[in-house]
Order: structure tokens, then C-alpha cells, then sequence
């Protein structure tokens, strides 16, 4: 069919724009404007001067705006204050500055007219930026937003910024990465509003400009996952003034399709009302150790529970249990001495080079006995204390002609990890300049160049280090040996190590296996913003973000999965632009009415190509290099563009400056769902959308006369929706290449159908809120209430792959997400004498309900890793299913178990002592959390402050990996249970009798007689049992409520009459902590857990995540 | 109010055309093809089947039929199964390719194609319908044709009447049209391919036609083949076998060659081999089985079997440790389980034959399913051809010597002697050792014909019970619920001890 849509006119404009140089696309849309600006020379007879001041410090205030009253003529105030301005006599002036209140002045016949503005502040006019960088004031908004300025994210710091974001904001959720090292986060907004588990976080954008948050790149060709970092983990804190969260989707209209999830609106620094030239330093310094690291038992050593000795021979079963990986061996004891890895070897008697583990050892050595002790601490001793510089030096200036800000910014991170680490140089500029009092031009450009020598593997399997230490390192190594990882006369061809059945040496894993990437980001934008009037202005934007990035992975010959060693060399650049247009008019129609609107346009384009070659061995060792495979490359390449045009407009009516009514509408083209050529005959095509918003908002406490102990009362209420699109290249029904056969090629057809009538997505949300201060501002409380309704979903539903394929592509579903949002800010205690205790209290629960799916599909599996994250019609959003524990029941006479009797109901059934799974897969719990907490307590007296803040979670579960196959290694603690006198099971405290029933008889009518479960399993047994070989979940299942104290600071300002003449000021030195301690239930392991599938993150399935950590040091900053 | 004016009015200068033809360019996939022709299917099609009947072979086929047995992690050999997904992921994830290339031969009239593809077609439905019973088959691969989403199941009564008319068809299609195969890695296309092609669709019937015997009479259509060879050639020789030849070079190596040690060598010669072998002085059994490290004597070359379906410890102490249980032969070892590293590309993945299809001869005639041929010769030619397989496949450099005895053939365990019911129980036997690595071949012959003794391990967790069927996947209960159901209602409990159709 046809393609309908219609190019916007400015679509032209914009592609005309888009295909130059930036500058001269600058220069050129200046000079269109230069010359369009006919009439801007105002006759003029007089001229006054005069100093613009702040009521506040009389301060003098650079950049405020005088203008003419009538005209479009005036100038702005320079770094010290000043301004000169030719007016005609009698004529009036108004000074104007965003945060303070406009002030009218009539000249009459001075030469001279000083000016001091009141701070906004005072009659409650908090400026907040919205949609598209619009500043708004916070009480003409009719939807909840939350602020958090740049100085809260760069004294106590994260590597990930947006880690930062947890317990400071209502209604977000943030789970940080398995890797550490500045790994990816995932964060939520108003919970999950999408059945795809990458579809749920928020936009982020910079100045105005969204950037890409995407994690690039499936592991594959037999490599473990690697959490490279998401685009949002690269920001650099240093450069941000305020991050401004919009929840909802009306706060969100503006910004299109990936805003419905809400908005994470990032302001940069600039040096705008900077005095002269500023110099700003901040330098920090942490160190990091492991929050919470697993529990081991150090009891008993490597073996497999046959009461018998150990004894290595070649680490590969030739000896005593020296091939197993299990710890079910031996008790440590004083009087035994076993020949192990790390024993001296001896020739003919002779001490030699060579250890127990050294497998090329002269023939006819022999392994010397050692003690048999053992090693309770393997996994302190092999983490090391991570460490974290960031030096941040920012120099900026700004007089009535112009502002800039250039700001460099060094992290340097080296991990827990041995040898992982993280460089991070940003470069900053931002520039501000007024050609004229109508012409200024804004540009903000950040470099950020990356680097990093290794990033951990995670997840199961030998690259993995926590699958070593938490499923399959017995107490009985000492790791200690193991750093020395070659065999003597080997270097670079063999690893020795403890067991070469099936693990790789730690150290060589993280020496020589390495993870290694490198990248360039270039985010920037240019601005150009003409006031054709005191009331209309136009402003041309044009943003990049580009990604340029390279992966290297390394893996040494004799590693357990790549014998000849690998190299794979992946290279990804990744590219968004936005290139847009706004008009802004704002007008005061009389005292009542206030109209204000927007009307603009946006081009959106995103790139990435994805390049990959795999040397599958090596030649040569220790060459990592393409040429040097010694088998043919394996070459994979995506290459992935989109594009959308969007237009839109929004109007605001204020009455009386306390009724506030805005009402926005977009519409969007996009080329994801436009049909290729090829398909169009297959379906119809959609790929057109609207959506409106609405919100109103009243300051009743300006419109009525309220009791004097309520400060402050506004409600507002909204109604939006938001539309969006899809992946691109949706419509592909592909064949895939894969390796030839010799000469054969091969291709095969993807396993995803395609579905040639997709509809654009849409979600409406309806918000109400209250705003309320009591007692001169002394208790602020906001509460939201909202509801959501997603629906449209674009969706690859799983299938059974008995209909030929695994997943389809459909628009189905109906999520309903409700939930409430509090947020109370207290100053119990303010004194004259500058004591000030106030506390913020952020709460937040959800609930993301489905409501349908579609026709013939009530079940949706989102995410499955051992447990399956589930989506069934009629329940949570977020609920984990698996197989749990069969248990006698009198319900059904049809099931099993049925006990007619009643006696035996609810016990656990027990098969030759072993519990019996359940048929089907039952409901494990859910993930998302009741409710989230956040305290922040801040106490401050004269140039003390302290703070704390305390993130609470209360609910949600998580299914616990290292405990599934931990207690099969017999390595965490809990495998002591029905070993306490080791493995004779006629000693007391050994085996295990399950608690439970067993069946003595099977019924005819199919109803079963129980008994006591009478079985006793050795210890080993029993562990396994447990889950009955990794196939019964309920009994790793934990409840990860949590309370953590995320953040401490405690800082001290030095009063800058202190320094006399050296030229320093505001000099703040801090104590920080972030992450010092952790309540919880669950075992071994931080329940704020991630794993990582495919690239996709999995939130309540813990998969051997590298400990979290816990960090503290010193933050320094100060001014010259 | 001019300035707007003046803009819009340049803005609109801009606009020239008015539509956004390029997003239709920008949405087309430039990676990735949307049509391919035939042979890039068939290639992947045979490769990913084979590798993954090998894996199935390895993972439980093997162990369950007690070919092999387990030192460690020795959940499958006590029969806790779990789910097993690996044959219906391969033969439905699969199927959809043999489907696009029947669909694409049909259009373009390409008969020996459409032939290859309805012999896959039929020897992957036996596999799912064999390990799951009654399985999706009409309705399945038809979300794109015919949208159907939720296959109904198939009784394996149908889908085996399905299977040998396709077979059929394609013998008869396979050399009628003159298009030229290639990505036929299996028999390598032309003419000769064809040929052999023709054979194993014949042969497959056998395979199958015996299958049912059971439950049907099936004589007459075993004679039918027999009495033309003609028109219906089945395999003549080794030389006919459909297995896949791998290469040296990676990735397409034999698929357990890039195995970690303990991964390989968990995996044991089973005793139920190892003894039955010695019993018969078998020279194939040093192929299957590498000697102990650790023999009971210095110098003594030692063959111990594990019993399979000990528990974990009892496993891993048998007989003094691992190094008292000999490894898995060298022809299917992985690169770093022996030293000198071993050929990569020595075992075949075998999907029939040549021997198989003698002892499924000398079976039917045994049983007078047949009325023409000698059960002996069958049976003989049997064991002969499948000792001429390894003989011809292992290197030299093994020092295996694969020719038997000259007493082997008369002793009493393998002449040809006794009553038909020890006779069936030697051809079994024979064809029980023929079918090593041969997929699940073994374990399904075992559930029709209870040869040979499969005695379940002193610790299996299945009161004493070979399993006689793999449970449908999980995600089934939740993708296609109502249809399992149905077939869990008429076949019995999805669990490991409901028999099939054909095993009732």
C-alpha cells in the first residue's frame, strides 16, 4: 500500500540542515536569521547604566536580561553586574532572570538605575526543566517530578551515576550491575509497564537531547557474558547540574515514544552567571571492598564423601578425588598430610622447580605430603581492595556577552577484581554567546574516552570467577600458590593449576583471559535561539551522540574452553542524532491571563553497526591478533538504522498565576514501522501516531485564604498518553548465516515470525497529586497517586516452537500499573544559630498488573534462567515461576498426593528421601518489591554537614544460583548440615531425614497413604536432593527485602575568610561512604542482584554476581 | 507576526516532495537476506540435526541403553531426567528449514530436493514421536503458512503413517526432475548422492515398518521393498551408510572434540558393554573403550566397565577411582582428553547404516515378516559390516585392530544357533553394539524388542524402571497447554514410564 504519511515542511529544512557541517549549519541558519531580524535598530536618546543585584546576597547578578519595556530591544548585565542600555526618556524597563522575580522599572529622566531582583525562591517559584529543556516553574506543573542537584552525585560517587538516583527519588528503582567497575544499571520508573524486560527504562537526556542507554552486544562464540556498561553508566557526574526525574508519561509527552517509561532529564553545567573567571576542583578518592561476601564452610576438603584420603597426582582423577571439584572430601585435621597441587615435588629425593600441580614435571617425581589445612578465606584474599580517582577541574567565565564552562574530568577505577579496571577522561565545553540581544547560541560538547584493560566474565561457567569460588573451590586449595599460573619452562602454552578436569586457574583468568575495551563518545549539541519578541522566540538545535567502541577478548592457550587459546575482536558504532526545531511564545494577555505555547518539530536517526571477527584459535600463543588464527575467521556484522519525525506543540493558559492549564500533542513517523518495499503487500501499514496530554494544576493557598499552619496546598491532575514505535527491521523475516560446512554455505530462517501489521504501541496514564507545606515550609508533602494503561504492546510472544518458530511479533496486551508516590521533606530542628536537621522521606509502591495478553496466550515467559519470569493474565507483573515442592493435598482427588484423611496436608513428600517436585510450575513469588523506602537525614551546623541516607526495600524474591549449586560443591556454609561428624551415617549429626511424608501406599482410587518420611541421606545426597539435581527451585528461593545505608557524607566547609589573600574559596572537604552496610535475608549474596542473559538484564535471579562493593574515602572540592 | 510569516514562508520553500518514501528504504534489513534457495538450507539443516542426534547420543542415549555410564554428576544414569528438550528443539527448530525447502523445491519444481527434505522430514518426526510419543505433525511448522500457533498432537499411529508415506513419495520423486543438489554435505550431491538418498529413504522405512511391527502387520510392505530392488533400493554397503563425514578443520570438527576433560571423561565405558564385549572377545571393544590407567596388575592391558546408575560417591569410588574405569574409546575423544591429541574428525555422525539395516533384515525374517533372504546372512553381514565401518574409519596410528578372530563368528554367543527366541536375542544384541552413538536408536530399538538386558543401576531413583519416554518441554504447558493436555489424556502421564504407542 501507499506510504500516506506527509513529510512536515521543516522535515525538508532539517534534512537540508542535517546533511552540512554543523558549523556551517550554525553559521548559515544565523545569518538566515540575521537577515530576517529587519528591524531590531530602536531609536534611541538616552542612555542609562546602572547594576543588576540580588536581594538575596546583594550579589551583583551577571546575565539577567533588561529589555525595553514594548520593545524587543535590550541587553543583558555583565559578570559584575552592569549594563548600559540606550532608552528614550519616560520610557519603563524590565529586568528579568530565570529564578528571580521580574521587575518593571520606569526610567523617567535618570541616567542611572540599579535594580535588585528577588529571588523567585520567595514566593515559592521553584524552577524545574521539562520536556524538550524547557524551564518551567515547579507550581504551574501539573505532574510529579523530583530533582537531584549535581553536588549530591559527585561527593559521595558512583562510577554508574545513575546507581545514585536509588532511595533519592520516589518511584525509582535502580538494580546495579553484576561486574562492578561501573557496570550497567537497570532502573525502573513507576515499575514495569512492558512484558519486555529491555523495554522498561526511562529516556535519558542531556540538555534537552536524548541519548542512547542500549547495552550493545550478545555474548556468543562460546564466551560467557560480559557487562560492558550502558550508555547512561558513561555520564560524567561532574558535568551534571541537576538531574530532574519525570515520572510520568504528561511529564513526558513531549519527548515521544522512548518517554514512556519516563524521563531522566540531565542539565549540564555552564559557566552562565559565573563572576569573572572561575576555576572549580574537585577531587575525590575511594576505596572499595566487598560488601558481602558468601559464606563457606572450612571443614571439610576436596572429595566426593567416601570417608577415604586425598591425594593429587595429576589433578585429573589419577590420584585420590583429585578430579573431582567438590568439597565433600576429608575434615581438615592437624594430623594429616596429603600430597596436593601446591606440594614441593621431589626427584630421586631432591627438591626440584617443580610443584604437585606442575604436570610436566620430570617423570619419576614424586608429590611431598603437605597439611592438610584449610583455606577458609580464598575468596578475601584473592579480591583485593578496589580503589577510585576522579579528578575534576572546571574553569569557567561569562560576562553580558557569552559563558563557558570547559571542564575535564579523570576517573581512574581499578576493581575488587585483580586485575580489572576502568580509565575514564571527560572533556567538556559549554559555551553560551549573545550575537545581539535577540541572536544567542548555546553548544555543549563532552568527549568521554574510555578504557578498559579487563572487565570481569559473569555468569555460569569456567570464564566465570564466582562460578569457581561459589560452586566448585574447595577449602582444601590454597589459592595463594596459584598466582604463579604457567608451569615452569610452559610460560604462555600451559596453566597449572588445582584441577584440570574442569577449571581454569583464577589468576590466569583474570591475568591472561582479559575482557578488554576501548571506547569514544562524542555527546553534543549546538543551539541557536532568536527572540523575535519580548514574547516569541525560535530556537534550532542539532545533538550527537556517537559511540565508537572496540571489544577484545583474550583467551590464553590451555584454558580450559579454548585449549588453542581465542581471539575476538568486536568493533560497535553506535550513533543518535536529533535535530529539532521550537518556537516558544509566551504571553501576558492582561493581570489575569498568562498564554504561553510551543510548537516544534524533530528528526530523530539512529545508527549502529555492530562488526565482529572471531579467531577461533591461535597460532601462536600470546598473540592476540587476526592474522594469527589457525582457523578460518568467523565474521559477523549488524548494521541497524532508524529514523523518526516527530512535530509537536504544547499550550499553557495560567490564570492569576495560580491555575495552571497545559495541554500538549505530538505526532510521530517512524521507519521501524514503516513496511520495506519488499513487504508491502503483506500487511498495512501504521506508522503514524498521535498523543495529547492534559494537566491542570491549582495553588489553592493562592486562591483561597487557608489556615496560617498550612504554608503551601496545590493539586494538580493529568491525563496523557504516549505513543511508540519498535525495534527497526521488525518487518525482516530473515535467513541467517552461519559457519560453512568446507565449502557449503549455510543460512537458516530466524526463529522469529514477523508480523506485516503492527501497530504503533500506546499507553495512557491518568495522575493525581497533592502538593502540600505546613508551617512556614517546615513539613512539604507530595503525594502521587496514578494509573497506567499499556497497551498495544509490540511484542515477540514466545511460541511453541512446534509451530515452526519460537517467538512472533505481535501487538497484544493490556499492563495496568498503579501505584502511589510520597515524598516528605521535615526540618524538625532550624536554629539561629544555623543548627538545621531535616529529613526526606521518599516511599513508593507498585503494583503492574496484566490484564490481558492476547487471544490464545495467558501466559507470557519474560525472562527465564532456571526460573521463568512470567507475565499470566490476571496477576503481578514480575512473578517467578518454577518447580517447587510436591506436598500432600486434600483438593483434588485427581492430583497427586491427595490425602483423603486430611492428616498429612501441606507436609512435603519425600521419595526415597529426596523431595518430589511438583508436576507443573508453580508460583514462586514475585520480584518487584511492596513498597521502597528512602530517609535521607541531613544535619548541618554552620559549616558542618552530615548526612545519611537509608534505601529500604521491603518484599519482592530471589532465586539464588549459588545456592542451587553451592550446596552441590558442598562449598557454603549450609552443607555442614548432616555432615557434623563427616560421612559414617551411624554417627550422630550425620545424614539428613527430610521433614516431610512419604508414600506407603498408592490407592485404587488413586489417593495416597503417608508416613513419616523415615529416608536418611548422607549430606552429599541431601544437597543435591534439595533441588533435586537443579530441577526443584522452591527451596533457593529468598525473601530480598533489604535496608542499606547508601550513602554517608559528612563534610566541613572552610570559611573563605580563613585564606586572607590566597585565592581560594569554598573549599569543602567530605567524608563519603557509599553502600556501608546491608540488612537482608539472603544468603551469600547481595539481594540487589542482576544477571545477565543475552544481554538482557534479569532482575530476581542471582547467577554468580561478583560481590558487590562498598565504598568510603574523601571528597575534596574548592574554587580559585 | 512578519517574522513568523517570513519563516514559514522559507520553511515551505524547503518542502518540495511530501512523503517519506526513505523510511521504506531505511526499514529494509540490509544484513540479512529474506529469500535464500535450497541447498544454503540443506546444509545447515543436516549439519545442526546430525551434531545434535551426536549431543543426544553423548547426553543420554548412550547411558541410557548402557553403552556408556556416569562417574560424576550422575543424575541421567539414575533416570532423574527432568525435562529433555534437546530432540524436540532440534527436530521442530529444524523442521521449519526442511519446510522452507520443500516449499521452495514445490515451487520450483525441484523433485530431488523436495525428496531430500521429505526424508529429513520423516527421520525427524520418528525422533520427536519416538522419545515423546504423541507429538504435533499435521498442524506443526504452520505459523507462517497457515498461522497456526498451537499445534494440535498427533497420535504416533498417524504420524508413522505419515512418515512412511512421505518416505515412499520421496523414493519415488528423488531422480525425476534434473536440478543439480548441492549443500547435500551428507551424500554430496549428484547423481550418486541421489542414489544414496533413495536408499535411506528405503531403508528408513524398514527402520520404521519394523518400528510398528509391533502393533502392525507390516510384511507385506517389508516384502514389497525387498521383492524390487529396484524400484526400491536400501543400503548395500558401508559405502551407503548416511553419516556424516566431519572435517578437520574447526568448527566443524566431530562435535565432542572441543570437550573440557571432565566433561568427556565424567563419561565411562558402561560395564553392561565392557563385559558383554569381552564375553565375545569383541575386537571393536577397544574403539568404544580405552584400557584403565590403573589395572590391576603393572603392564596388564585391563578393560573395566562402570555399572551404571551408581550413586554420586559409589561412582566415582568404583573400583578404586577413575583411574580404574576405562575412558571412553579414542575415536570420539576430545582434543585435550588424550595426549597425543587425538584425530579430529575420526567418528562419524551416523543417522543409519548399512549394518542397522541387515539386522533389522535378519529380524524380520526371523520372524517371518519376511519370506525371502537368509536371517543368518543378514545377521552375519550385520556384524561384518559394522567392524568394516571402524575398520576403515580409525587411524592406523590407534594400533586398534578391528578384525576379528576367526573363532569370533563360531562361538556360541554369535553363531547363529539356538532357538528363534535366543536368535532374536543375539541379532538384538549385535545390533544393540552396531548402534553405539547412533542417536537414540538403541534405547528405541531396546523399547520395541527388550534386547538386550538393560538392568537399572543399584541407585536409580525410578523404583527399578528403564524410562521408556522423555516428558514434553515445560514451555509447552504454558505455549500450547490445551493440545499436551490432550495428549497427555489419551497417551497416559506425561512422565518417564508411559509407553508409546508402538512400545504398548
Amino acid at each position: 500500500m501507499e506510504s500516506k504519511a506527509c513529510i512536515p515542511m521543516y522535515t525538508q529544512l532539517l534534512r537540508v540542515l542535517a546533511s552540512q557541517q554543523m558549523l556551517f549549519r550554525l553559521l548559515s541558519v544565523g545569518f538566515l536569521l540575521t537577515v530576517l531580524n529587519l528591524s531590531v535598530q530602536a531609536q534611541s536618546d538616552q542612555t542609562i547604566t546602572g547594576r543588576i543585584l540580588s536581594a538575596d546576597d546583594n550579589q551583583p547578578m551577571a546575565g539577567v536580561s533588561i529589555v525595553v519595556k514594548g520593545t524587543t530591544f535590550g541587553t543583558t548585565s555583565r559578570a559584575d553586574g552592569t549594563y548600559s542600555l540606550s532608552v528614550k526618556p519616560n520610557s519603563a524597563i524590565i529586568a528579568s532572570f530565570i529564578g528571580f522575580q521580574s521587575q518593571e522599572i520606569a526610567v523617567g529622566n535618570r541616567t542611572t538605575v540599579d535594580v535588585t531582583l528577588r529571588s523567585d525562591a520567595q514566593t515559592l517559584g521553584e524552577i524545574v526543566v521539562t520536556a524538550l529543556g524547557i524551564k518551567r516553574e515547579k507550581k504551574a506543573l501539573g505532574y510529579a517530578t523530583q530533582e537531584v542537584q549535581g553536588s549530591a552525585l559527585t561527593i559521595a560517587r558512583e562510577t554508574n551515576v545513575t546507581n545514585q538516583l536509588a532511595g533519592k527519588i520516589a518511584g525509582v528503582t535502580v538494580v546495579g550491575s553484576p561486574s562492578g567497575i561501573g557496570g550497567s544499571s537497570r532502573v525502573t520508573i513507576r515499575g514495569e509497564r512492558s512484558v519486555d524486560l529491555n523495554k522498561n527504562q526511562p529516556l535519558y537526556v542531556i540538555d534537552g537531547v536524548p541519548i542512547s542507554n542500549g547495552f550493545t552486544g550478545a555474548s556468543g562464540r562460546g564466551n560467557l557474558e560480559v557487562d560492558f556498561g550502558n550508555g547512561a553508566s558513561f555520564i560524567n557526574p561532574d558535568d551534571i547540574e541537576s538531574i530532574n526525574v519525570l515520572k510520568g508519561a504528561a511529564a513526558s509527552a513531549l519527548y515521544g515514544s522512548r518517554a514512556a517509561n519516563g524521563v531522566i532529564v540531565i542539565k549540564t553545567k555552564t559557566g552562565r552567571g559565573t563572576k569573572g573567571i572561575g576555576v572549580e576542583v574537585n577531587v575525590n578518592q575511594t576505596a572499595e571492598t566487598p560488601l558481602k561476601l558468601p559464606e563457606y564452610q572450612n571443614v571439610y576438603g576436596q572429595g566426593n564423601a567416601n570417608g577415604g584420603d586425598f591425594a593429587f597426582v595429576n589433578g585429573g582423577g589419577a590420584g585420590l578425588t583429585d578430579g573431582t571439584d567438590e568439597a565433600w572430601g576429608p575434615a581438615f585435621s592437624l594430623n594429616k598430610n596429603y600430597p596436593q597441587y601446591n606440594s614441593p615435588r621431589t626427584l630421586n629425593g631432591q627438591p626440584i622447580d617443580f610443584r604437585g600441580g606442575d604436570l610436566n614435571a620430570p617423570a619419576g617425581s614424586l608429590i611431598t605430603p603437605i597439611a592438610w589445612q584449610p583455606e577458609s578465606d580464598n575468596l578475601r584474599k584473592f579480591l583485593q581492595t578496589g580503589n577510585t580517582q576522579t579528578m575534576s577541574v572546571a574553569l569557567t567565565g561569562s560576562n553580558d556577552a557569552g559563558n563557558f564552562r570547559l571542564a575535564h574530568t579523570y576517573l581512574s577505577q581499578k576493581g575488587i577484581v585483580p586485575n580489572t579496571d576502568l580509565k575514564r577522561n571527560t572533556t567538556s565545553f559549554s559555551g553560551g554567546y549573545n550575537f545581539s540581544p535577540k541572536l544567542s547560541a548555546n553548544a555543549f560538547v563532552s568527549y568521554v574516552k574510555g578504557e578498559s584493560g579487563n572487565r570481569p566474565s559473569i555468569s555460569y561457567g569456567t570464564e566465570s570467577l564466582m562460578y569457581l569460588f561459589n560452586c566448585w573451590l574447595p577449602p582444601s586449595v590454597q589459592l595463594e600458590p596459584m598466582k604463579n599460573y604457567w608451569m615452569p619452562g610452559a610460560v604462555g602454552t600451559r596453566q597449572a593449576g588445582w584441577n584440570y578436569n574442569y577449571h581454569d586457574n583464577p589468576y590466569f583468568t583474570v591475568f591472561e583471559n582479559t575482557n578488554g575495551q576501548l571506547y569514544d563518545r562524542i555527546i553534543g549539541n549546538v543551539s541557536l535561539k532568536y527572540d523575535f519578541t519580548n514574547w516569541l522566540s525560535l530556537q534550532l538545535r542539532t545533538a550527537t551522540d556517537y559511540t565508537s567502541e572496540k571489544r577484545e577478548y583474550r583467551r590464553a592457550f590451555s584454558t580450559q574452553r579454548f585449549p588453542f587459546g581465542q581471539f575476538r575482536d568486536a568493533r560497535i558504532i553506535s550513533e543518535e542524532r536529533n535535530t529539532d526545531f521550537l518556537f516558544t511564545a509566551n504571553k501576558e494577555i492582561n493581570q489575569n491571563w498568562t498564554i504561553s505555547g510551543t510548537f516544534g518539530g524533530n528528526q530523530l536517526l539512529q545508527k549502529s553497526d555492530f562488526l565482529e571477527n572471531n579467531a577461533g584459535q591461535l597460532n601462536i600463543p600470546g598473540i592476540y591478533n587476526l592474522t594469527n588464527s589457525r582457523v578460518p575467521l568467523q565474521t559477523s556484522q549488524s548494521i541497524v538504522k532508524k529514523r523518526a519525525n516527530s512535530i509537536y506543540g504544547s499550550a499553557q493558559v495560567a490564570f492569576r498565576n495560580y491555575l495552571f492549564l497545559e495541554l500538549t500533542a505530538r505526532n510521530d513517523w517512524s521507519s521501524a514501522l514503516t513496511l520495506p518495499t519488499y513487504a508491502r503487500t503483506f500487511g498495512t501499514q501504521d506508522n503514524s501516531y498521535f498523543y495529547p496530554s492534559a494537566a491542570l494544576s491549582a495553588v489553592f493557598s493562592d486562591m483561597f485564604i487557608l489556615p496560617r499552619a498550612i504554608s503551601f496546598l496545590k493539586g494538580r491532575i493529568n491525563f496523557a498518553s504516549v505513543g511508540n514505535d519498535t525495534d527497526a527491521f521488525t518487518f525482516t523475516q530473515a535467513y541467517n548465516p552461519s559457519d560453512p560446512f568446507g565449502t557449503s554455505q549455510v543460512y537458516g530462517e530466524t526463529d522469529r515470525l514477523a508480523n506485516f501489521n503492527l501497530k504503533p504501541e500506546i499507553s495512557t496514564s491518568f495522575e493525581a497529586g497533592l502538593e502540600m507545606k505546613f508551617f512556614k515550609r517546615r513539613i512539604g508533602l507530595d503525594i502521587t497517586y496514578y494509573h497506567t494503561n499499556t497497551r498495544n504492546q509490540i511484542l515477540n510472544i514466545p511460541l511453541s516452537i512446534t509451530s515452526g518458530y519460537n517467538a512472533r511479533a505481535i501487538n497484544a496486551g493490556l499492563i495496568r500499573n498503579t501505584g502511589i508516590e510520597v515524598a516528605l521533606n521535615l526540618v524538625p530542628v532550624e536554629l539561629p544559630n544555623s543548627l538545621r536537621w531535616g529529613v526526606d522521606v521518599n516511599f513508593s509502591a507498585n503494583r503492574s498488573k496484566v490484564i490481558e495478553l492476547s487471544d490464545n496466550l495467558q501466559t507470557f515467559v519474560m525472562g527465564s534462567r532456571r526460573v521463568n519470569i512470567e507475565a499470566r493474565v490476571g496477576e503481578r507483573m514480575g512473578d517467578i515461576y518454577g518447580t517447587g515442592f510436591a506436598r500432600v493435598q486434600n483438593t483434588d482427588p485427581k492430583l497427586p498426593f491427595y490425602d483423603p484423611t486430611g492428616q498429612s496436608v501441606g507436609q512435603m513428600v519425600f521419595a526415597s528421601g529426596r523431595p518430589v517436585p511438583t508436576a507443573s510450575l508453580v508460583k514462586l513469588g514475585n520480584y518487584n518489591p511492596d513498597f521502597l523506602v528512602g530517609i535521607n537525614n541531613s544535619l548541618s551546623y554552620k559549616n558542618l554537614r552530615l548526612s545519611f541516607l537509608f534505601d529500604i526495600r521491603q518484599g519482592g524474591v530471589l532465586y539464588s544460583e549459588t545456592q542451587t549449586v553451592g550446596r552441590e560443591g558442598g562449598i557454603i556454609v549450609e552443607t555442614l548440615e548432616g555432615r557434623a561428624n563427616g560421612y559414617d551415617l551411624s554417627l550422630p549429626g550425620n545424614g539428613v531425614i527430610g521433614q516431610g511424608v512419604k508414600v506407603t501406599a498408592t490407592n485404587a482410587d488413586g489417593s495416597g497413604t503417608f508416613a513419616q518420611n523415615d529416608v536418611k541421606l548422607n549430606s552429599r545426597q541431601w544437597h543435591t536432593a534439595w533441588t533435586a539435581g537443579r530441577s526443584i527451585d522452591e527451596g533457593v528461593m529468598f525473601d530480598a527485602s533489604f535496608a542499606k545505608l547508601r550513602e554517608v557524607q559528612l563534610g566541613f566547609t572552610i570559611p573563605d575568610r580563613i585564606w586572607g589573600r590566597v585565592p581560594l574559596r569554598g573549599v569543602t572537604f567530605s567524608l563519603v561512604g557509599r553502600n556501608l552496610a546491608l540488612w537482608s535475608k539472603v544468603p551469600h549474596v547481595d539481594p540487589e542482584a542482576l544477571s545477565f542473559t543475552g544481554g538482557t538484564a534479569l532482575p530476581g535471579i542471582e547467577f554468580m554476581s561478583i560481590p558487590s562493593s562498598r565504598s568510603f574515602g574523601f571528597n575534596l572540592g574548592l574554587k580559585l | 507576526m512578519k517574522y513568523i510569516k517570513s519563516i514559514l514562508l522559507l520553511l515551505g520553500l524547503f518542502c518540495t516532495t511530501a512523503c517519506d518514501k526513505d523510511f521504506e528504504v531505511i526499514n529494509n534489513n540490509p544484513n540479512v537476506p529474506t529469500q535464500v534457495s535450497a541447498d544454503l538450507l540443506l546444509s545447515g539443516v543436516l549439519r545442526n540435526t546430525i551434531n545434535d542426534q551426536v549431543g543426544e547420543a553423548w547426553g543420554i542415549g548412550n547411558i541410557v541403553i548402557q553403552h556408556t555410564a556416569k562417574i560424576q554428576f550422575v543424575n541421567e544414569d539414575r533416570y532423574l531426567w527432568g525435562e529433555r528438550n534437546g530432540v524436540w528443539n532440534s527436530v521442530y527448530g529444524n523442521m521449519r528449514n526442511v519446510q522452507n525447502i520443500i516449499d521452495l523445491a514445490t515451487a520450483n519444481k525441484q523433485n530431488n530436493y523436495l525428496g531430500i527434505a521429505l526424508i529429513w522430514k520423516s527421520w525427524l518426526f520418528s525422533l520427536a514421536t519416538d522419545a515423546y510419543g504423541d507429538v504435533p505433525y499435521t498442524d506443526a511448522i504452520k505459523a507462517k503458512s497457515d498461522g497456526i500457533y498451537v499445534p494440535k498432537y498427533d497420535t504416533q499411529e498417524s504420524i508413522y503413517a505419515g512418515i512412511l508415506a512421505d518416505l515412499a513419495k520421496a523414493n519415488d520423486l528423488l531422480g525425476t526432475t534434473s536440478e543439480v543438489v548441492s549443500g547435500d554435505i551428507l551424500f554430496g550431491g549428484g547423481t550418486a548422492g541421489i542414489a544414496r538418498w533413495r536408499k535411506l529413504a528405503n531403508s528408513l522405512r524398514i527402520r520404521y515398518l519394523m518400528r510398528i511391527s509391533n502393533r502392525r502387520n507390516v510384511a507385506a510392505d517389508l516384502q514389497a521393498i525387498l521383492n524390487d530392488r529396484t524400484k526400491f533400493p536400501i543400503m548395500e554397503a558401508n559405502a551407503d551408510n548416511a553419516s556424516l563425514t566431519y572435517l578437520a578443520a574447526f568448527p566443524n570438527q566431530w562435535p565432542l572434540y572441543g570437550s573440557r576433560v571432565g566433561s568427556f571423561d565424567e563419561f565411562r565405558a558402561s560395564k553392561s558393554l565392557v563385559d558383554r564385549l569381552l564375553a565375545l572377545n569383541d575386537p571393536r571393544l577397544p574403539v568404544f573403550a580405552r584400557p584403565v590407567e590403573r589395572p590391576s596388575a603393572v603392564g596388564r592391558v585391563e578393560y573395566v566397565g562402570i555399572p551404571n546408575g551408581l550413586g554420586d560417591t559409589p561412582a566415582l569410588n568404583f573400583n578404586g577411582g577413575p583411574q580404574g574405569v576405562s575412558r571412553v574409546g579414542l575415536p570420539f575423544a576430545c582434543l585435550v582428553c588424550s595426549s597425543p591429541a587425538p584425530v579430529p574428525n575420526v567418528s562419524r555422525g551416523l543417522v543409519m547404516t548399512y549394518a542397522e539395516v541387515q539386522f533389522l533384515l535378519a529380524e524380520a525374517r526371523e520372524k517371518n515378516l519376511l519370506s525371502t533372504g537368509s536371517a543368518e546372512t543378514f545377521y552375519l553381514n550385520g556384524i561384518q559390516a559394522n567392524m568394516d565401518y571402524y575398520k576403515a574409519v580409525v587411524p592406523t596410528e590407534y594400533n586398534i585392530n578391528v578384525t576379528p578372530p576367526t573363532t569370533y563368528f563360531t562361538q556360541a554367543g554369535v553363531a547363529y544357533t539356538g532357538t528363534s527366541a535366543e536368535k532374536l536375542q543375539k541379532i538384538g544384541t549385535q545390533k544393540w553394539v552396531a548402534l553405539l552413538f547412533n542417536g537414540l536408536e538403541a534405547w528405541f530399538d531396546w523399547r520395541r524388542t527388550g534386547i538386550p538386558t538393560v538392568t537399572p543401576g543399584p541407585d536409580n531413583l525410578n523404583t527399578n524402571r528403564v524410562p521408556v519416554r522423555y516428558i514434553y518441554p515445560r514451555t509447552e504447558q504454558s505455549l500450547n497447554g490445551t493440545n499436551r493436555a490432550e495428549a497427555v489424556t489419551r497417551q497416559g502421564a506425561d512422565d518417564i514410564n508411559t509407553a508409546v504407542w508402538w512400545d504398548k
